[in-house]
């Protein structure tokens, strides 16, 4: 119930609810009253005002009227103007009453009466008047007496008799509304006075109502407290209320049945006590008649075991017949003793401890014990030892019951004897079981020796075995050391073969050996047994050999063994067969595995029994594992979809495998996108005794082959098109000579052209041949031992009249002797040298470097000509690799140049490269193996300075004999200058500007144009170079003597080289000593 | 005045060719040595025969013959000249465009009364 509905049931409200509504029903009702009397109050007033103003009108009518006859009469009478006057103010007032009167509210009588007063008024005023003034005028009294004879003085009165009457009637009609309105208030009192014993009456009932409902469950709640204090029933109806009454009825109808509740569990509690009290007498009683039973059995006991009662510090006080019967000890004997009279021979002291401890915390303790009797015999006893404890909880007594279980403890230890004899045999058995086991599912042969040993040993108990597999020399052992084991393998053994061969079994007695023999005071014999394991053909496989110490064999031991080993037999033979079988597998699968070829082996129905690495590795497909089949559409699908050529592939594995296909089938596919792989695959049916069991499907990969075949088809189309370009030259204008004339110049012009594309066509020939040798490995090396330096000169040489070009060398190699073929070496370098200058049509030196790096001499050749695209430069070194374009077209060659390089370089330990940037120039280098390498570098003075690379000291050679050239570099180079070799005066002069020298050294006989001097005088005419020293080396006796003063040094040819090198270390001296070069011009 | 283009990269072929073709009359020859050149030298000037080279390095003759459009094709008659005389390559400059093909090394004379021929079937 929510607190809204509470609120709306509460007795509370409902009561100031009816309050509420009698109380607007008396405001209500009296406010409607008091508006109805003052309406009728006021209407009545109304009433009474409008007949008082009619009664005072025809008051003033009645008046006026009297004034006007009055008035009329006094003139008529006295004829005095001034009634006249009168007269007509006392009508005109006439007038204005009854107009007045008009306006009235006029009954219809009323109505008459006015318009009879005002047909009279204006008939007198009109008629009657003038008539009667002009008369009076007269004086003519008659007529006037007629006039009023003729009635008007009657109606006057008459009219005055009516207002009379009028105001009478009026009084009377304000006198009955008077009397109305008080009878009127009167019925109001009245009527008010009911109204409110109404009311009364109603809010009685309301009341007495509320006060019903309230007053009627407290008493039933009153009626239902004393029967509850009464200890009755309490019956309460549920009361339908949701008021106060109502929870205060809930609340206690709760009370009371929890009260109830109480009371009947206070009832039950009180049962469940007379219940105990009930149990605790019938116990009590029981317990009497086992105390008199206990007593009948302790006799009982008596009778059939030994009782003893000792005190707590355990001295017998009581022993029965039993207990002296039992032990042999006569009960004086016991008694007064200590318990320590029977010793307990199954029981250790600290056992004793612990029984101590038990019985001392009050327990009872009992267990089998073995005594010593008095006369010696071994007694076994069930011994029971009960603690009594005092009201203190403190033991006062033992007391000991034993019973003589000898008999059956020997009973139960035969038992237990037969139980393990029958647990030994049942190991047995399960060992037995065992070998079994193991010999026949053991596939390796070690394994297999040292379970049967193992065997053997649990079985018949040796205290040293072994066992020899003869063929394998296997071997397992047990208590023999190692050492003696191998020394037995290794020596001959033939003699136990041999004894065996003869004798399949025998056994040796022997003296013990200190080892086996051990502690043992006595002689010690051991029993060797020696036997075979024999196949069919009394080969023997096995030996087993098993020594135990003082144990013999007995004849069912060695028959057993035996027996033993003809099963050995039959397992070993199964494993040498399984060996072979397995070894002829794995021989398959090797050779199947590494094949280079892909194969595969399918089903008739489709499925893949086997798959070899190589064809994994084509396919990317590892999903198979060996003895696993793989469904048709598991692999079929992999490989199609791997492959290029999807629907030819599917179509050639469908028609492969069709069971109508008899002939083997091939087609080829490949593999991949970027870098395809070629695979030609074949098929042929497998037939096992004439029936079709699967397909065999190898796949070759014919990759190398068929990129060969096309590299090849190439080569030959390109070859082919190299060689019919120049004898399109020779051919045509051949042809032009022969059926044109022309003039001779021309002629000669085509005889030159004829005769150089035959030379290129001979070239070509020539290299083409020359690598086909060398690729085909048929050309011959002439290895020997010569100076890079010394070839690279000579190279030079051959260059040095070239119009175009200027070779210049700088040779930084301290050790440049190689093994090399020289004839080749200077094809490649001719090549080279050719290549850059042909390639640097614009430029006009080409420079050779050489240096040593680690323990090799590397050549540089540079020139600063068109370069190489970047991406080209890979392809430069394959035949008709050179670089395809117009500008490389025009300068023509066989495009085979370096492809022979590379091959005669590599073919000599060396290697070879190009770096190149386009536009600004090309380096090709190669390395060659150094034959010094490990020597030493020469410890000299001058060493210092070629220590660093970069700080090398330069020193250049103008010469044009290389050979001097040479000779002189090896001593400069010794000596750790960087040498630079020139035999150009101008491109020296230019060398000079560029670098800077510590000395040049300058042969006088050059070219034909200029020779040594003039290179002097230029160098000494240029302030940039004037101060480089100069020496002169020449075969002349010096001459011009006015340059010799700007020369440091004359050398005339022949001199020692060691002249030059001392010369030059003087210099360096000088120049480090004082930080300038002096000449000797200078002093 | 009848003009030919002759396109070849090797500077002595050029001059085999316009030596061979300078007795004819009223015939004016110009040379290009790639394919770039011949292609601007065509779209510059009318000809009415181009001797195409087929292995010319950056863009072969078949690629020059690609670069033109199929109205050229069509009026201007193109001989190609080649080192690669195989059966497939002939298909290869037909199918590209060529009407005549001539395998290197070829004969002057033969040359010269081909495009005589040629030039009179235009003229």
């Amino acid at each position: 119930m929510t607190m809204a509905n509470q609120a709306k049931h509460s007795i509370k409200k409902r009561y100031f609810r009816i309050i509420f509504s009698v109380f607007a029903l008396i405001i209500c009702s009296g406010t409607v009253f008091f508006i109805y009397i003052q309406n009728e109050q006021s209407s009545l007033s109304h009433k009474r005002e409008v007949m008082e103003n009619k009664a005072d009108t025809i008051n003033e009518l009645a008046s006026t009227l009297k004034e006007v006859f009055f008035r009329a009469r006094g003139y008529t009478s006295l004829k005095s103007d001034n009634e006249l006057k009168l007269l007509n103010v006392a009508l005109l007032n006439l007038d204005g009453v009854l107009s007045t009167y008009s306006k009235l509210q006029l009954t219809a009588e009323e109505i008459q009466f006015n318009e009879q007063l005002s047909a009279f008024y204006v008939q007198y005023k009109s008629v009657i008047l003038p008539t009667a003034i002009a008369l009076v005028e007269a004086d003519d009294y008659a007529g006037l007496r007629a006039l009023s004879q003729k009635g008007s003085t009657q109606s006057v009165n008459d009219f005055l008799a009516y207002t009379k009457e009028f105001k009478q009637r009026a009084d009377n009609a304000l006198n009955v509304m008077d009397r109305d309105s008080i009878k009127q208030a009167a019925n109001f009192t009245l009527i008010a006075f009911m109204f409110s014993i109404v009311i009364l009456l109603f809010f009685t009932i309301m009341v007495w109502r509320i006060l019903k409902s309230l007053i009627d469950p407290i008493l039933r709640l009153e009626g239902a407290t004393h029967s509850l204090a009464a200890g009755e029933g309490v019956l309460l109806d549920k009361l339908k209320k949701q008021d106060e009454i109502g929870r205060l009825y809930e609340a206690f109808h709760n009370m009371a049945r929890s009260i109830q509740d109480k009371e009947e569990e206070l009832m039950m509690q009180n049962e469940e006590l007379h219940a105990q009290q009930d149990e605790l007498q019938d116990q009590q009683s029981r317990l009497q008649h086992s105390l008199t039973e206990i007593e009948s059995m302790m006799k009982a006991l008596d009778h059939s075991a030994a009782v003893g009662i000792l005190t707590h510090k355990g001295v017998f006080t009581y022993a029965n017949e039993n207990l002296s019967g039992y032990t042999k000890y006569k009960k004086s004997e016991i008694i007064g003793y200590t318990y320590r009279l029977f010793e307990l021979s199954n029981f250790s002291s600290t056992d004793m401890q612990q029984i101590f401890h038990r019985l001392n915390t009050g327990g009872v303790w009992s267990n089998e014990v073995q005594l010593l009797a008095k006369d010696g015999t071994l007694l076994w006893l069930q011994l029971s030892i009960v603690p009594y404890l005092n009201d203190e909880g403190e033991i006062y007594q033992y007391i000991l019951i034993a019973n003589d279980i000898t008999s059956m403890k020997s009973v139960q230890q035969e038992l237990a004897e037969t139980l393990k004899h029958t647990e030994q045999t049942k190991m047995m058995l399960e060992l037995n079981n065992q070998l079994n086991h193991d010999i026949s599912y053991t596939l390796d042969k070690q394994e297999f020796a040292d379970k049967f040993l193992h065997f053997m040993n649990r079985f018949y108990a040796f205290d040293s075995s072994f066992f020899l597999l003869v063929k394998d020399k296997i071997t397992a052992v047990k208590g023999i050391p190692q050492a003696k084991v191998d020394r037995y393998l290794e020596n001959d053994n033939d003699d136990m073969l041999y004894r065996l061969q003869m004798e399949k079994t025998y056994k040796i007695k022997r003296q013990a050996t200190q080892s086996e023999q051990g502690i043992s005071a006595e002689d010690v014999y051991c029993y060797d047994f020696y036997t075979t394991v024999v196949n069919a053909e009394n080969e023997i496989l096995a030996v087993f050999c098993g020594s135990r110490i003082g144990h013999s064999f007995t004849g069912e031991e060695i028959n057993e063994i035996e027996g033993m080993m003809n099963r050995a037999a039959l397992a070993i033979e199964r494993i040498f067969i399984y060996e072979e079988i397995e070894h002829g597998r794995m021989l398959n699968r090797d050779i199947v595995n590494n094949i280079n070829e892909g194969i595969q082996f399918v089903h008739t129905d489709g499925t893949m029994l086997h798959v070899n690495k190589a064809l994994c590795e084509i396919f990317n497909y590892y999903d198979w594992t060996e003895g696993t089949l793989i469904p048709k559409e598991k692999w079929k699908e992999h490989f199609i979809e791997t492959s290029n050529e999807s629907a030819e592939l599917r179509l050639f594995y469908q028609k492969a495998m069709s069971e109508h296909t008899m002939d083997s089938s091939s087609m080829q596919y490949s593999i991949g996108t970027e870098y395809l792989k070629h695979i030609d695959v074949y098929a042929i049916p497998v037939y096992r005794r004439e029936t079709r069991i699967g397909t065999l499907f190898v796949h070759r990969d014919i990759t190398r082959e068929y990129e060969l075949d096309l590299m090849k088809s190439e080569l030959v189309s390109t070859v082919s098109h190299e060689l019919r370009t120049p004898l399109s030259s020779v051919l045509g204008f051949t042809e032009l000579l022969l059926s044109r004339t022309m003039k001779p110049e021309k002629q000669l012009k085509y005889l030159e052209t004829i005769h150089k594309e035959a030379k290129r066509l001979t070239d070509l020939i020539n290299d083409f041949l020359d690598l086909q040798r060398m690729e085909s490995g048929k050309q011959q090396y002439n290895s020997e031992h010569a100076n890079l330096s010394e070839i690279v000169l000579g190279v030079m040489d051959q260059y040095k009249l070239s119009s175009t070009h200027q070779v210049l060398l700088v040779d930084e190699a301290h050790h440049s002797e190689v093994a090399v073929d020289k004839d080749k070496i200077i094809q490649v370098l001719t090549n080279l040298l050719s290549n850059a200058i042909k390639f640097s049509p614009d430029s006009h030196e080409v420079r050779v470097h050489l240096h040593n790096e680690a323990d090799r001499v590397i050549v540089r050749i540079q020139d600063s000509g068109l370069g190489i695209p970047q991406d080209q430069i890979g392809q430069l070194f394959q035949k008709f690799g050179r670089i395809d374009n117009s500008a490389s077209k025009r300068i023509g060659g066989t495009g085979l140049g370096l492809a022979i390089s590379k091959e005669i370089i590599e073919k000599q330990q060396g290697t070879i490269g190009i770096d190149s940037v386009e536009g600004e120039g090309t380096t090709v280098w190669f390395s060659l193996p150094n034959l010094h390498a490990e020597e030493n570098p020469q410890e000299d003075d001058l060493n210092k300075w070629g220590t660093d690379k970069d700080n090398k000291l330069n020193v250049m050679i103008v010469e044009d004999d290389y050979s001097l050239s040479l000779l002189l570099s090896e001593e400069l180079k010794g000596k750790g200058f960087r040498v630079t070799h020139h035999y150009h005066p101008e491109q020296a002069f230019e060398q000079a500007l560029k670098t800077p020298y510590v000395a040049i050294v300058v042969d006088l006989m050059l070219g034909e144009e200029l020779d040594g001097w003039d290179l002097i005088r230029m160098l000494k005419d240029d302030s940039r170079t004037e101060s480089i020293p100069i020496i002169i080396s020449s075969a002349l006796d010096p001459t011009d003597k006015d340059l010799m003063t700007v020369v440091q040094k004359y050398l005339t040819k022949p001199y020692p080289p060691g002249e030059l090198s001392s010369t030059l270390t003087e210099i360096v001296k000088i120049r480090q000593g004082t930080g300038e070069v002096l000449f000797p011009g200078n002093h | 005045m009848q003009k030919v283009l002759v396109v070849d990269d090797e500077e002595v072929l050029r001059m085999l060719i316009t030596d061979t073709l300078e007795d004819l009359e009223n015939v004016e020859i110009h040379t290009a040595e790639n394919g770039l050149e011949a292609l601007a030298r065509l779209s510059a000037d009318h000809y009415d025969l181009m001797i195409l080279d087929y292995m010319m390095p950056e863009m072969t003759g078949i690629e020059v013959l690609g670069q033109l459009s199929v109205d050229m094709k069509s009026t201007l008659p193109i001989l190609m000249l080649t080192a690669k005389a195989q059966e497939v390559d002939r298909n290869r400059a037909i199918v590209a465009g060529a009407r005549y093909f001539m395998p290197k090394p070829f004969s002057p004379i033969e040359l010269l009364q081909i495009v005589e021929g040629i030039l009179s079937d235009n003229g």
